[in-house]
C-alpha cells in the first residue's frame, strides 16, 4: 500500500484542480450549517427517546 | 457517481456484534469479562449494544450487498452506514477490551505515582483510556493500514458525532454552573483569541509572509483549528496551498498538545475545572480539545468536558467577530500594497458574516441547556445522557484519529509553522499560567 493510496480519505481538490490534504474536519455535508441542524435534529431525536425510555 | 459498495463488510460487522452479544448474554465470555474487571452495567451494555447495532448492520448490510443502487441522495447517505459501523465497531473494541485490558496491565505493574491511599498507575499518569487508545486506533488504522474503501463515506461522520455530543452536553448543566463558567471563559478566550489572532498578524509582518497567509494562520492558531482556517481562508482570499499550509501546522501542534496536555495536567495535579479551562484555550482544534478532556476524566460527572466544551464554544462564538476583522485588516493591507482587491473596506458587509459565520450548533446547546433547567430530565435520564455522551465523543474522536493522516501532517513547514509554533507554544504556556494563577475551585 502506498503512503497516498492509504491516506487519501481527507483529499480536497479545488476547482483549479489543486489537491491537498483537508486533515480533519471533514464532511458528509454540502455546508457546516447542514450539519450542525442534522445534529440538532439528531439530538432531539435521542433527548425525546431517553425522555419517554428512561424512567 | 454511485457511493455504497458492493460489499459483505457492513453485513459481517453486523454478524460479529450479534455473535457478540449473545455470548456475552449466555456468559461464554465470563472469564475475560472477570479478567478485564468489567462492571455488571458494562456487561448489560456490551450485550444491548451489540445486538441493536448488529441488527441495524445486519439488515442494511443485506442491502449494501445485494440491493440494486443508484446515484442520489439516498445512496448518498446510506452508504455511510457501513464507515459509521467501522468507526463503531473499532471504538467498542477500544473501549470494552482494549482499554480495560491496559488498565490490568498497567495496574500490574504497580503504582508509578499518588499516595499509598490513592495511588496512580501508569494509565493514568499517560491517559491511556478508550479516549486517548480510540484516536491512537484510528490514526494507526488509517496510517498503517487503510480506510476500506466501503468506509470512506461513512468515516466523515464523526464530525456529526461530536456535534451532536456537544450539542447533548447541554443537558448537563446548571444556570449557575454556565453563567459561572460563561464569564470565565469570554474572559480568557477573548484575551488569547484575539491575542493570537493578533500575534500571528504582527509576526507574519515581521517576517514578511503574504496578508493571505497571515489571515488564514490567524483564524486557525487563534480561533478553533481547521474549521476556522477553513471559514476564514475565502475572505483573506488565501491559496489553497495556504490552507495546506496552515491544516498541516494545527494538526501537527494539535495532535501533540492533546497527548500532552492531559500528561501535564496529571503531572501538576490540576482540578478538572483548571485541566477544561486550560484545554479549551490552550488546544487549537476543537475537536482535539473534547479529546483532550475527555482523556484527562473520561468517566463519572465529566466536569472536565464541560468546562472544555464551553470555553471551546466560547471560542468557535468568536468566529464571526474574527472573520470580520480579518477581511477589514486584510483589504487595508492590501490597499497599502496597491494592491487590487475586490471590494473595499466598507463593503464588508457584517451582518453577513455573522449570519453566514454563526455556528447553529451552538443554539442547540442552549436549546438543551433551557430544557434540562427547566427541570424536565430526572437523575436517572441525566445518567442516560452521559452514557450517550460517552459514546457519541468516543464515535466521534475515533472517528477523528482516522482522518488524522501523516500526508497531512507533512503539509506543515515553512515560515506557518515557525510562526503557528511559536504562537501556539506561547499560548499553552500563558494559558496555563493563568489557570493555574486565577482558575480555582469546582463546578
Amino acid at each position: 500500500m502506498t503512503d497516498q493510496k492509504s491516506q487519501n480519505i481527507d483529499l480536497q481538490t479545488t476547482a483549479n484542480g489543486f489537491t491537498y490534504h483537508r486533515g480533519s474536519a471533514l464532511s458528509i455535508f454540502k455546508s457546516d450549517r447542514y450539519e450542525d441542524v442534522v445534529a440538532l435534529i439528531i439530538a432531539l431525536i435521542i433527548a425525546i427517546g431517553v425522555l419517554y425510555y428512561v424512567k | 457517481m454511485v457511493y455504497t459498495r458492493k460489499s459483505p463488510a457492513l453485513l459481517v460487522i453486523g454478524l460479529i456484534l450479534l455473535a457478540h452479544g449473545y455470548m456475552i448474554a449466555g456468559g461464554n465470555l465470563a472469564d475475560v469479562v472477570a479478567y478485564l474487571k468489567i462492571s455488571k452495567g458494562v456487561v448489560a451494555e456490551m450485550t444491548d449494544l451489540s445486538y441493536v447495532f448488529g441488527a441495524i448492520a445486519v439488515v442494511v448490510g443485506l442491502w449494501h450487498w445485494f440491493g440494486d443502487h443508484k446515484e442520489g441522495g439516498l445512496d448518498y447517505y446510506a452508504s455511510t452506514v457501513a464507515g459509521g459501523a467501522f468507526i463503531l465497531f473499532v471504538a467498542m473494541i477500544v473501549k470494552w477490551y482494549l482499554s480495560p485490558w491496559v488498565a490490568v496491565l498497567s495496574r500490574a505493574l504497580g503504582p508509578v505515582a499518588g499516595t499509598p491511599a490513592k495511588p496512580s498507575y501508569l494509565h493514568d499518569v499517560l491517559g491511556l483510556n478508550y479516549v486517548v487508545l480510540g484516536i491512537v486506533a484510528g490514526m494507526i488504522t488509517v496510517n498503517v493500514f487503510k480506510i476500506p474503501d466501503w468506509a470512506h463515506n461513512g468515516v466523515r461522520l464523526s464530525r456529526l458525532g461530536l456535534k451532536t455530543g456537544v450539542i447533548l452536553l447541554g443537558t448537563l448543566y446548571s444556570l449557575g454552573e454556565l453563567a459561572k463558567l460563561g464569564q470565565l471563559s469570554v474572559v480568557m478566550i477573548g484575551i488569547f483569541v484575539l491575542g493570537s489572532a493578533w500575534l500571528v498578524l504582527l509576526i507574519g509582518e515581521r517576517r514578511k509572509i503574504s496578508n493571505s497567509m497571515g489571515g488564514v494562520l490567524a483564524a486557525g492558531v487563534g480561533v478553533c483549528g481547521v474549521s476556522a482556517a477553513v471559514a476564514a481562508a475565502p475572505v483573506v482570499k488565501a491559496r489553497s496551498d495556504e490552507i495546506a499550509y496552515t491544516i498541516g501546522t494545527i494538526l501537527v501542534f494539535g495532535v501533540i498538545c492533546m497527548f500532552i496536555f492531559p500528561v501535564v495536567g496529571h503531572a501538576l495535579g490540576m482540578s478538572y475545572v483548571q485541566f477544561g479551562a486550560w484545554a479549551g484555550t490552550g488546544i487549537l482544534n476543537s475537536a482535539q480539545v473534547a479529546g483532550a478532556a475527555l482523556a484527562y476524566q473520561p468517566t463519572g460527572d465529566l466536569e472536565t468536558l464541560k468546562v472544555g466544551e464551553i470555553f471551546n464554544i466560547t471560542r468557535v462564538l468568536f468566529l464571526p467577530i474574527i472573520v470580520m476583522w480579518l477581511a477589514v485588516w486584510y483589504v487595508r493591507r492590501e490597499n497599502e500594497a496597491g494592491g487590487a482587491v475586490d471590494g473595499a473596506v466598507d463593503k464588508v458587509d457584517t451582518t453577513r458574516v455573522i449570519i453566514e459565520k454563526f455556528p447553529v450548533f451552538v443554539l442547540g446547546f442552549i436549546l438543551m441547556f433551557a430544557i434540562g433547567s427547566a427541570g424536565v430530565f430526572s437523575k436517572t435520564m441525566i445518567g442516560a445522557f452521559r452514557d450517550w455522551l460517552t459514546w457519541l465523543f468516543a464515535f466521534g474522536l475515533t472517528g477523528l484519529g482516522m482522518q488524522i493522516t501523516i500526508a497531512a501532517m507533512r503539509q506543515a513547514g515553512g515560515e506557518p509553522l515557525v510562526i503557528g509554533s511559536i504562537v501556539g507554544t506561547l499560548k499553552a504556556v500563558l494559558s496555563l499560567i493563568v489557570v493555574l494563577m486565577f482558575v480555582h475551585g469546582t463546578i
